[in-house]
């Protein structure tokens, strides 16, 4: 496989899976902020454009941090190279390019998402509030798994999209609990009781609300959720799932034993999915949730640059 | 106040159509169908105009999707457009194919020996048929290729020959050549697949021959060309990118024969051996399929601001270690000054006649033809002889004053780099005009896809047929405004 497609196709996967998860937060957070009182409004938004990594972008386009700035930046700003509509824009300009290597489904499928996304109307979104729009992500992101996974050949190529849609779903799960946690002990002062809403939305935001209600059979409490996200063993959208994913996946690439790894990606893929294996919820919280999930950050940051040196880049040949 | 009619019939597609001082491909006379039509014919009429909007809504429909699209720069940001379809098919019963097929393949080979001899031995030319000035003053004759030995001997893998139909003789002609990268076959394939959908009764009754063999033939030959064992044979088509207007059917091509799509840099070229950059390190590969122009393909040998290309390529090929197709220099022979050589290259070469006629071509580096030329410009169309895709030509009879002054001062400042035909009436055929939803006469031509193995010429039956949507324009090119139609070769007669 040639390692510009290869390439192509882990960002293909990164891109429909931040544009989902982008549309999952909006959603969420927006729907919880209608319950609450006008004083945390404002200050809820904030975390989603920590999220998205774009604070200093954020602050040179708007006056103010409020729901329909937030929902305009994250969902349609052509300028945010992290927003929805820009996300979905790379993920097809990637399939484009490798369209040769997709399958005619898949194809067809990411290039009738993009046109249908340019087809909504930014003004009237926003006075509609962001349901109607994310959901469509949503369901356009699991589309295409669905028609990725029946009609692509679960080869090497189907791995690379596999490693990208989970590496990002996993540093995504992980700036999502810690940004919500940071918050949460911020405000602890003033409230002075844990906020089970935000938490419940938190966990809404991921599609693991049942999951927690079967799991636990109790009330929200954030320890429980930042557990269940960060350690749960099967759940589609927690941290170490989608860690296992990612050294499956890797695995897969190079056929490597368990236990044993070829490249620098798979070590320290190998090392996060043991830590995350063995780690309880107790001990994370004892070493301090921030630093431990800056921790984890890292790691998935050095696994994308290791995956890209190892099979992208060619050194220059003079 | 017009009385509303008791009996109103419903209003015909072809209501108000006019055959027009033209060839209608259609009709014989007003109302009468040739043979050829028939079916197609009865079926259109039965169809109320409704019917037939929604058909060609949905066609357009699944041409977006599936992103069948090529990309316009001259509005500055590159947009993609739909390369419109036009439903109304272009049919050519079987005894007129033949003759055309016949024609094609004797004007190819005539070609392909020509290359091989102006980049080998260069008999015609101390034979004098054809003048040494004109051929190395030709921008796309590249010297590096002069002593070249290509695999099989094979210049022209694939050609794309443009015809037309004169709507005076009733006859197809040659209007021009295309033997570098001729583009255009990824629409036929997936016009084909639109129209089985869309009008499937009338193509049914019809009996036309397929066109899908197409990937499969160019693989075969593609895989011939392999300088290794034609197992293990690696075989890439090379693209610009997705900038490239025609990216859409790079892509087609590759996935139809199943082979690795590459750009300039997924290539690196080693000790005189190309490679592509893999997961798994570099790997060898054998064929080039290549869509990039001549100038672009190595920054070594050519334009060294080219960032498309390969360093190393053209020490690859010359070394035989890398088989390229087409072959470079190629634009000798389809430069449109050479044209106006063609038939003698058929008797030359074959000794046989031409069998399909060409278009009266005044060569502006003649000085007779040059006097001619300027003295008529209002008369005639004339052509830039290296350009393609209808840029930098001039229409007489419809241009305004200051184009025609514009271009006589062009041409007499570089006489070489012009000839000048006069207009054809091409024929028409009913196309669908959106505003009126009603059929209307709109000129056509005809590119067939011909494809040389070395021995024997394989042309898909049939072609793209283009179209000039614009009322009364002559135009047929996508980058113009034009469409294309599905192209039915009959069975039989109809």
């Amino acid at each position: 496989m040639l390692s510009r497609i290869a390439d192509s196709l882990f960002w293909l996967g990164r891109y429909i899976e931040r544009a989902e998860d982008t549309a999952r937060i909006l959603d969420v957070n927006y729907h919880m902020l209608l319950e609450q009182s006008q004083d945390s409004y404002h200050l809820r938004w904030e975390p989603l454009i920590v999220m998205a990594g774009e604070e200093n972008l954020f602050r040179r386009l708007y006056s103010e941090v409020n729901a329909e700035n937030v929902f305009e930046f994250l969902a349609f700003r052509p300028d945010n190279p992290s927003s929805i509509v820009q996300c979905i824009a790379k993920a097809r300009e990637n399939a484009r390019t490798i369209r040769d290597c997709i399958s005619r489904e898949m194809w067809e499928d990411i290039n009738g998402l993009y046109h249908m996304v340019g087809r909504f109307n930014p003004r009237d979104e926003i006075v509609a509030g962001p349901h109607r729009f994310c959901d469509k992500i949503k369901f356009g992101a699991h589309r295409f798994h669905g028609v990725t996974d029946a009609t692509l050949p679960h080869d090497e190529g189907w791995q690379f999209l596999r490693i990208g849609w989970s590496l990002e779903r996993a540093e995504m799960t992980s700036r999502l609990v810690d940004v919500q946690y940071q918050n949460l002990l911020d405000e602890l002062p003033t409230t002075g009781t844990p906020d089970n809403h935000q938490w419940m939305a938190v966990l809404r935001s991921v599609g693991a609300v049942e999951a927690y209600h079967r799991q636990y059979h109790s009330s929200i409490e954030p320890e429980k959720v930042a557990g269940m996200l960060i350690l749960h063993p099967q759940h589609p959208r927690s941290i170490r799932f989608s860690t296992t994913e990612v050294q499956a996946g890797l695995r897969a690439i190079s056929g490597s034993e368990r236990g044993s790894y070829a490249n620098e990606a798979e070590r320290l893929a190998g090392k996060v999915g043991e830590r995350l294996s063995y780690d309880t919820i107790e001990e994370i919280f004892q070493q301090g949730l921030h630093s431990y999930l800056k921790g984890l950050s890292d790691m998935f940051g050095s696994i994308g640059s290791d995956i890209a040196r190892n099979y992208f880049y060619y050194a220059v040949v003079a | 106040m017009e009385a509303a009619r008791p009996h109103a019939t419903i209003p015909s597609l072809f209501a108000g159509y006019d055959v027009g001082n033209f060839y209608d491909e259609m009709f014989s006379r007003p109302g009468e169908p040739r043979r050829p039509y028939a079916k197609v014919f009865q079926r259109l009429a039965s169809m109320a105009p409704e019917q037939f909007e929604e058909r060609r809504k949905l066609a357009d429909l699944s041409f977006l999707i599936q992103g069948i699209t090529f990309t316009v720069y001259n509005d500055g940001r590159g947009t993609e457009r739909l390369f419109p379809v036009d439903l109304i098919p272009r049919i050519v019963p079987n005894s007129e194919w033949r003759q055309i097929d016949r024609g094609l393949a004797q004007r190819v080979r005539a070609l392909n020996l020509f290359l091989q001899d102006v980049y080998g031995k260069q008999c015609i030319l101390k034979d004098g048929r054809i003048s040494r000035s004109l051929i190395y003053s030709c921008p796309h004759f590249h010297r590096e290729m002069v002593g070249v030995e290509v695999p099989r001997g094979i210049f022209t893998h694939v050609c794309g020959i443009d015809l037309v139909r004169d709507s005076k003789t009733g006859e197809f002609c040659v209007l021009e050549d295309n033997v570098r990268t001729p583009s255009g076959i990824s629409y036929v394939l997936e016009n084909r697949l639109v129209m089985t959908r869309i009008l499937p009764d009338a193509f049914h009754a019809s009996e036309v021959l397929p066109v899908d063999h197409y990937p499969a033939e160019l693989s075969r030959i593609l895989r011939s060309l392999s300088p290794r064992a034609e197992d293990n044979a690696q075989v890439v088509l090379l693209s610009p990118g997705i900038y490239n207007s025609a990216y859409f059917e790079h892509s087609f091509l590759a996935r139809q024969m199943g082979i690795e799509l590459v750009e300039g840099r997924d290539l690196i070229v080693d000790g005189g051996i190309v490679f592509m950059k893999t997961i798994r390190g570099p790997q060898r590969v054998d064929v080039i399929y290549r869509r990039i122009d001549d100038e672009f393909l190595d920054p070594l040998a050519f334009r060294p601001d080219s960032l498309l290309g390969v360093p190393g390529l053209m020490s690859a090929y010359r070394s035989g270690n890398v088989a390229l197709a087409n072959a470079v220099g190629n634009g000798v022979a389809d430069d449109k000054a050479i044209y106006a050589y063609v038939p003698e290259f058929i008797r030359y070469y074959l000794g046989e006649e031409p069998i399909l006629s060409t278009v009266q071509t005044y060569v502006c580096a003649k000085p007779g033809d040059l006097t001619y030329v300027l003295a008529n410009l209002s008369k005639l169309v004339v052509k830039a002889v290296g350009e393609s895709g209808g840029y930098g030509m001039l229409m007489g009879p419809t241009a305004d004053r200051k184009t025609i002054e514009q271009f006589r001062s062009l041409i007499a400042q570089n006489p070489r780099n012009y000839i000048a035909q006069p207009v054809i009436p091409l024929s028409r055929v009913p196309s669908y005009d959106v505003p009126s939803r009603r059929l209307a006469g709109r000129h056509v031509d005809l590119r067939p896809y011909c494809l040389f193995d070395g021995e024997k010429v394989v042309i898909v039956p049939g072609g793209l047929t283009r179209v000039a949507l614009q009322r009364g324009s002559l135009v047929v090119n996508s980058s113009q405004g034009g469409g294309s139609k599905d192209t039915w070769v009959l069975r039989g007669e109809g």
